[in-house]
């Protein structure tokens, strides 16, 4: 009770301070809005609110969170990208940042923003998926998936967070690599995607370790490979698909970003915040309870990450193309 | 039923207005057969983007063609009264005009006048009482939606 | 059983300290005012204090939440029942009879009846969530796309018990719904249908600004034009409770609205928004007067409150036995769990006893607050109708603005809104019936979603809906009940012209 009074109580303080203060200089002057463009609860929200929280302390200025959710991610991308450049409005977003303009093209949508109306600030967190199967499919390792796909084309299925989505482009990654077809089932979202498999209605799908790790130790999903550049520290038995003879690496990261006009000195009290916030024990406790590893990259690390990221992802979308009929 | 009464002592002439609502679910058909032209429709075994929409907008215009022939004994247009028509026009306008607003003069401007204009303009209650209720109102729900919610909503461009 | 009842009264040992209930009494009032604003449901209200529980212990985050949650569920029902504003989805159905008992001044027992079908559905689902959570979970997994294509036609077949007006006009109504769901990104090729460029049309078209729009909205226009205002409202305190026969024509709707609304809440997805509207229908068909429903049944409150109540808790059983997001709702309290360093999964119940049967009790004392909390609540409620029209409208058509606006904080779902309050006020003049309209917008994404993944399952093969048992069961019962509603209609003419929305507002 204290606590939320308290709360209020600062919030209201804060809202007097950014009036009195709106013709200050120095940044950050006033209080911060981190757009979050997923709903509360999800990857993107569960590592902003923490770096929000660091970034508060560093700055002694408060960084509140707006969740801006729709049209996967698009329309909080979208409202930052177009946002004012005066650092007062970030953006805490995930790898679909960059698929996202890609689909756009390929349906010759007018794009909502475009990833050069985004300046990077850094790299959060990122965790490489893992390709899991229902206990009932006969199969432990990749070259086994691979052979029982080739006797049956056509016939496995797996689920994804729906199409184009961070799911289902790590999929078409393996089945284009590895000149497989199988039945896609794209759902509504990571959660349903991981139901459906867990039911059996699908015999396969890709999920972060967050997810699955209580299925797998339960033993309700057996993971078969990873995503990553390399093994995973919780999932040490679990070879990558480079070790099997597949170049293919993809991550769900989440990251912070600026609008792109925004001053240089601006950027760079931002830069050096969050290098700041990722090391304090605090956020790090944090990170670890909602099981997301810390993987911080400073702005000019981080740009050529997102660029290596988009190329990548932007062939995986010209090779699947459009879905369906 | 006192329309069903009117609707026998008019047997003869003029429109229905089971004949006009039936006409325009028709008109809906089309306009969605027409936008649904570029989604693929793919097959019974195969449905794609277009397959639900069409299929969906054929049924509409069936029963919108069932409303319009079985509704020639319905009341007539003419007899539809639209007493409140005025009114929702006017309330329509404000709400438009509000909306139109809510994003460009920030919440609390938007919802003072608002309540200003339905109570001083259309109501004529004493302005003092306006006034306390607008100002009160768009406050009091500010400070409860907006502070303690956290709900960010809009400010206009003077910080307010 | 012995070992559960003690780990419950180990749940409740932490539930009961004062401190805990202080925060379920504190989660209550603010999770009924927030379900008061139309546009904040329970989902935005535990959003909006999500971030207030990561200093708190588990316990007592939970609590809060679960308080909040409660709370918001009730506060959609109560501005429902007095202003005919559906503060989200489970209360469409609510909006229909409980605002007719209103109007003939009977706002007192809705009220009191919502409030009490919602605490035995709670109480209801509470315990078969402690008893069975495990076994229902694996049930509920059971559900993939074609079992909740055969759950949710069965749904569409409870339309045709849903009206006492023209059949033609109920399906009209429900097929546009179906086509405004069809609206938005496609989940299954990613084509934007009928957007037209605007990227908040991308999501598809949300059921609050419709309902809101639809009932809400709709309701004033017509109501503004009267040349005598309505009444100001005065009831005595006897007027507040209900009568004997009151409870005695709610008792079955309660119950069966608690069984019906818990089976369907289980199943994973958002199919528990139907769980009211099937309800509805149900109590309909089953009354021996159904001429009564749309003009103030109350059993077309207790029902539907009842079912939603329990859907709601229903929802608990996946997230909990199998630590899936089932739901947005679900979701949210899932990240609210592992913020403090739990990870739900199917080994929680074995491996933190303590937290699961804490955050059963702590369910429990959620929904007992909100009775004791409610019920002398609804006096002060029924209060608001003291104030004359002339002031009311003008700040509910503020509420519903912000209110819209605040569902993602944008202007788009006001201006739907409006749209939706215009088209609803000239088909009520016409003589159709909404309630179709937000039960097809609810099921045309998820219907049209799992009839296409089941194909996709399939690789394009039909047989899948009668291979499998759950299934099958389900479309046959559907059709059977189908059968039973269109029997009357072939037999016995309907009058065309009778609807509830024209007859009232022609005179």
């Amino acid at each position: 009770m204290k606590n939320i009074v308290k709360r209020s109580v600062f919030a209201v303080m804060a809202a007097v301070a950014c009036v009195a203060v709106q013709a200050q200089e120095t940044f950050p002057g006033r209080a911060i809005s981190m757009v979050v463009p997923f709903p509360p609860g999800g990857v993107a929200d569960v590592t902003g609110r923490p770096t929000a929280i660091a970034l508060e302390k560093v700055f002694k200025q408060p960084v509140s969170i707006s969740n801006r959710p729709g049209a996967g991610g698009a329309i909080g991308n979208a409202a930052v990208a177009n946002a004012k450049p005066d650092g007062y409005t970030l953006l805490m977003a995930l790898s679909s940042i960059t698929v996202i303009p890609e689909a756009d093209k390929l349906f010759n949508r007018k794009p909502a923003y475009t990833l050069d109306q985004l300046a990077p600030i850094a790299l959060i967190s990122a965790d490489p998926v893992i390709l899991v199967v229902h206990p009932s499919l006969p199969v432990k390792t990749l070259k086994e998936v691979i052979a029982l796909s080739r006797k049956q084309p056509g016939e496995l299925s797996y689920s994804t967070s729906g199409v184009y989505g961070a799911l289902h482009m790590p999929m078409e990654m393996f089945l284009h690599a590895a000149q497989l077809k199988m039945r896609h089932v794209p759902t509504t979202g990571g959660g349903p995607a991981l139901t459906q498999l867990l039911g059996g209605h699908v015999t396969m799908s890709a999920g972060g370790p967050a997810a699955i790790t209580s299925h797998v130790k339960a033993g309700k999903l057996r993971p078969i490979v990873t995503w990553g550049a390399e093994r995973h520290p919780n999932y040490k038995e679990v070879p990558t698909f480079k070790e099997q003879g597949y170049d293919i690496v993809y991550y769900i990261w989440a990251g912070l970003f600026a609008p792109v006009a925004t001053p240089e000195s601006v950027i760079k009290v931002l830069r050096d915040g969050v290098r700041q916030a990722v090391n304090d024990p605090e956020f790090k406790n944090q990170m670890a309870k909602v099981n997301s590893p810390i993987n911080y990259l400073d702005a000019p690390d981080f740009a050529k990450y997102v660029d290596a990221d988009a190329k990548r992802l932007a062939a995986v979308v010209k090779v699947v193309g459009k879905v369906g009929p | 039923m006192i329309e069903a009464k009117d609707a026998d002592v008019q047997v003869k002439g003029g429109l229905r207005s089971d004949q006009i609502s039936g006409v325009v679910l028709i008109a809906i058909a089309l306009v969605v057969v027409w936008f649904n032209r570029e989604f693929p429709v793919g097959t019974l075994a195969d449905p794609g983007p277009g397959y639900v929409p069409l299929l969906l907008a054929c049924t509409l215009g069936g029963i919108g063609l069932l409303v319009a022939v079985m509704g020639a004994r319905s009341q007539s247009l003419a007899d539809t009264a639209w007493p409140e028509a005025t009114r929702a026009l006017i309330i329509m306008g404000a709400c438009v005009a509000a909306t139109f607003a809510l994003e460009r003069i920030g919440y609390r401007l938007t919802t003072a006048a608002f309540l200003v204009f339905f109570l001083g303009v259309i109501e004529r209650k004493h302005p003092l009482t306006v006034v306390m209720v607008s100002a009160g109102f768009s406050l009091a729900s500010f400070y409860v939606i907006g502070v303690l919610l956290k709900v960010p909503l809009p400010r206009g461009p003077w910080g307010f | 059983m012995g070992e559960t009842f003690n780990s419950l009264m180990m749940g409740f040992s932490v539930a009961f300290q004062p401190e805990v209930l202080m925060y379920a009494f504190f989660g209550c009032i603010i999770g009924t005012l927030v379900g008061m604003m139309p546009g904040l449901g329970p989902l935005a209200g535990i959003s909006l204090l999500l971030p207030a529980t990561f200093g708190l212990n588990p316990i007592i985050a939970i609590v809060l939440l679960a308080g909040v949650y409660y709370g918001a569920m009730y506060g959609g029902s109560t501005t429902s029942i007095l202003m005919r504003i559906p503060g989200e989805a489970a209360s469409v159905m609510t909006c229909v009879d409980g605002y007719a008992m209103t109007q003939q001044g009977r706002a007192g027992p809705a009220l009191a009846i919502a409030a009490i079908g919602s605490f035995f559905a709670g109480t209801f689902g509470v315990i078969g969530l402690m008893l069975m959570a495990p076994t229902l979970a694996s049930f509920a997994l059971r559900f993939g796309p074609p079992e909740y294509t055969a759950l949710l036609l069965m749904g569409l077949f409870v339309l045709a018990y849903m009206s006492g007006g023209s059949m033609l006009k109920t399906l009209a109504m429900a097929v546009l719904g179906l086509l405004l769901g069809m609206i938005g990104i496609d989940v299954m090729s990613g084509y934007t249908r009928f957007s037209f460029d605007i990227v908040e049309l991308g999501d598809g078209v949300g059921i609050v600004p419709v309902a809101v729009g639809l009932f809400g909205i709709s309701e004033i226009l017509l109501t503004a034009g009267q040349v005598d205002p309505p009444k100001v409202q005065q009831p005595t305190l006897r007027q507040l409770i209900p009568t004997k026969a009151d409870l005695k024509l709610s008792v079955g709707p309660i119950m069966r609205g608690s069984l019906l609304g818990f089976m369907i809440g289980i199943i994973p997805g958002s199919a528990h928004i139907i769980s009211s509207f099937v309800s509805y229908g149900i109590e309909r068909r089953l009354s021996k007067h159904p001429e009564r429903f749309g003009n103030g049944a109350i059993e077309g409150v207790a029902g539907p409150e009842s079912a939603n109540n329990a859907a709601a808790t229903g929802a608990f059983v996946p997230m909990l036995a199998l630590g899936i997001p089932t739901g947005p709702v679900t979701a949210v309290m899932l990240a609210a769990i592992m913020v403090h360093g739990i990870l739900p999964g199917p080994m929680l119940i074995q491996q933190q006893p303590d937290l699961f049967w804490g955050f059963v009790a702590s369910m429990y004392v959620g929904n007992v607050v909100l009775l004791v909390l409610n019920l002398p609540m609804v006096g002060l409620f029924v209060n608001l109708l003291r104030i004359p029209y002339a002031y009311l409208y003008p700040c509910i058509l503020a509420f519903c603005i912000l209110g819209c606006y605040s569902v993602s904080n944008s202007t788009m779902d006001v201006w739907i809104m409006l749209v939706m309050g215009g088209v609803g006020y000239v088909l009520r003049k016409f003589g159709y019936d909404l309630a179709p309209v937000a039960l097809g917008l609810v099921l045309g994404p998820m219907l049209e979603l799992s009839l296409r993944q089941s194909l996709a399952m399939s690789g394009g093969d039909y047989a899948i809906f009668v291979q499998r048992p759950i299934a099958v069961t389900m479309l046959v019962m559907g059709l059977i009940l189908l059968g039973l509603a269109l029997k009357p209609l072939i037999f016995k003419s309907k009058d065309w012209r009778s609807s509830v929305g024209l007859d009232k507002t022609i005179d």
